[in-house]
């Protein structure tokens, strides 16, 4: 069955995250600064988002995730602001670098999450690497 | 309202049903795992142990001299739809209560039934006719009187454990589940603590301090080396195989015994069934291999000698150079000797209700080769060689289901038996960070999933 896109579009917010590097890329110790801004949930009643930069395992195991930092926001005084946009930053860890394997993969992101009134959240995930490791690739037979 | 969907997709390709399915259902299971345990620990709390609590906490000691015998037939339910027996003894005694002269036909303890008749005539045989005994009774029914306290410890152990296991497991599954309901992953991940204490299989073992996700490396750094800083851990997969081959012979003899007595008592006897024996000798074949695979792999293991690996510092960084010694034991003549630095990707997954983990080595580099090695007798082969580890070299990672890690794996092929294979692990750390620069030429996002500033959004309920 084809989906109009237009049709799966309403209700669903569209979060902009802009980080301080354009590229993405940074290394152990850094600072990572974002902003977020927030569009399509005019109208909808949020009762908490959620700021969170976090690892996780990608690959054939099961899903490991570590958070790094996270923050909660519910109280009503910064919630308007906090839906609408927003910016946090934190120092990065030491480890674990971003890592491409072949069965097992190491991602970091930034997620904002929003929880509506209604029940349902919306997370928006945001990809960037840490450290420089190339991606890995099997040796060669016999090798 | 809206319900939640039955399928939900996960990132990547994977179709999975909804979380809050998932979450209701576990929570329904363990909810009837609670109840159950409840139920079961209610019913033998009011039937035995409340009863026994009372008998030695709350009943009045009195003085009660022996009348008469008999036995009360107590039928109870058994298959459906029938009855069976059961007998206790009474001794009918007088007894004074608050002054009142009584006369009772009293139980010995609180649970004395038997389904054997003759078992519970015994039990009178001890109680003399005329004898004044102490005996107990029950203040808010005189009438009831016993003459023996005490508690049944298996009967409470029966009422505590099984109850109580399932009480334990349905509960804190019930609590995980409150607990994660409407909570997002991130947030129940940064709150550990409890979570660790209710799931506690669901962790990996303790990050190095200061090095999130990179494994403890307490363990490789406690053994002197002789010439070298430290001795390696041995990780072995032929200790292992020997193992399993020694654990499943005992286990299967044991069981080849057991089915052997009855048989083996008729023969001694005078009778001898051909057909059980018959029925015997398939598991004394299998018996019989497991025990000569076992002292077989047990001569392989032992004949080669043992390997040890020294190393000059431990953790490892990227882009350092350690020294390395490798000293082979034994006496065999061996044709190859090898060590190779490998890093190996290890990932463990569910596949139905099966664990499974694979492994994939990702990096294989020859520090060492020695063609021909023939050790002393009274010495063992050593050399030394130099690792190096990539500048670029990932650093060993540890999660709950995931890992990268690096070792030197030490391969040899003897003159006349199977090659073998001894892996030292080592902790290689994350490069120290290096000046940041957003204009030094670095590789792109492996995982670009969006344009700039638009992520992947995800509605989750």
């Amino acid at each position: 069955m084809m989906i109009d896109p237009q049709e799966r579009a309403v209700g669903m917010p569209r979060i902009e995250v802009v980080f301080a590097r354009q590229r993405r890329q940074y290394d152990p110790g850094d600072r990572l600064a974002v902003r977020y801004a927030v569009e399509g949930c005019e109208g909808e009643s949020t009762r908490a988002v959620e700021h969170s930069v976090v690892w996780y395992t990608e690959g054939k195991g099961e899903e490991d995730l570590g958070v790094h930092f996270f923050e909660r926001i519910t109280d009503r005084a910064s919630l308007p602001d906090a839906v609408r946009g927003g910016s946090f930053e934190t120092a990065l860890p030491g480890s674990p670098l971003s890592y491409e394997g072949v069965i097992v993969k190491v991602r970091w992101c930034v997620r904002v999450r929003l929880f509506f009134a209604s029940g349902r959240d919306f997370v928006s995930e945001h990809v960037f690497l840490v450290g420089r490791i190339p991606p890995a690739r099997l040796p060669p037979r016999g090798g | 309202m809206r319900l939640p969907r039955l399928y939900a997709k996960k990132r990547g390709h994977r179709r999975t049903v909804s979380r809050e399915w998932g979450v209701l259902g576990d929570g329904i299971f363990h909810g009837i795992l609670l109840a159950a345990g409840l139920f079961f620990g209610g019913i033998l709390v009011s039937g035995v142990v409340a009863p026994e609590w009372r008998i030695n906490h709350d009943f009045v000691r009195t003085t009660c001299s022996i009348r008469a015998k008999g036995l009360a037939r107590i039928m109870r339910r058994d298959s459906p739809g029938g009855t069976v027996a059961h007998w206790e003894p009474r001794l009918l005694v007088r007894y004074l209560t608050d002054g009142v002269d009584r006369e009772s036909w009293a139980r010995i303890t609180a649970h004395d039934t038997s389904v054997e008749r003759d078992r519970a005539l015994g039990r009178l045989a001890r109680w003399e006719l005329g004898a004044e005994v102490p005996g107990w009774f029950d203040p808010a029914d005189p009438e009831d009187v016993v003459l023996e306290r005490g508690y049944s410890g298996w009967l409470w152990l029966l009422g505590l454990l099984l109850p109580g296991a399932l009480v334990l497991i349905g509960g804190t599954g019930l609590l995980r589940r409150l607990r994660s309901w409407g909570k997002s992953e991130e947030r129940l991940a940064a709150s550990a603590g409890l979570s660790e204490l209710l799931d506690p299989l669901a962790h990996p073992a303790p990050a190095a301090p200061g090095h999130p996700g990179v494994p403890m490396w307490d363990d490789l750094v406690n053994s002197p080396g002789t010439i070298l800083r430290y001795r390696l851990p041995v990780e072995s997969p032929e200790y292992w195989t020997v193992f399993g081959f020694g654990f499943f012979a005992l286990l299967w003899n044991l069981v080849v015994v057991v089915l052997a007595v009855g048989p083996g008592l008729d023969l001694l006897g005078g009778r001898f069934e051909w057909w059980v024996v018959a029925l015997l000798v398939p598991f004394l074949a299998v018996g019989v291999g497991g025990i000569v695979l076992f002292v077989r792999s047990l001569l392989l293991a032992t004949a080669i000698g043992t390997t040890q690996v020294e190393i000059s510092a431990h953790p490892l960084l990227p882009g350092g150079r350690y020294d390395v010694l490798l000293a082979q034991g034994g006496t065999r003549v061996l044709r190859s000797l090898e060590v190779l630095l490998e890093l190996e990707e290890h990932a463990t997954f569910r596949q139905g209700t099966d664990t499974r983990s694979e492994q994939v080595t990702v990096y294989r580099q020859q520090v060492l080769a020695c063609g021909d090695v023939r050790p002393a007798p009274t010495s063992r082969f050593e050399t030394r060689t130099v690792v190096e580890i990539p500048v670029d070299a990932m650093h060993s990672f540890t999660a709950a289901h995931n890992a990268v890690r690096w070792r030197l794996v030490v391969r040899g092929t003897p003159d006349r038996s199977p090659a073998f294979s001894r892996a030292f692990p080592l902790v290689v750390l994350p490069a120290s960070a290096a000046p940041s620069s957003d204009e030094s030429p670095t590789r792109p996002p492996a995982v670009q999933p969006e344009r700039n500033g638009a992520g992947t959004g995800r509605e989750s309920r």
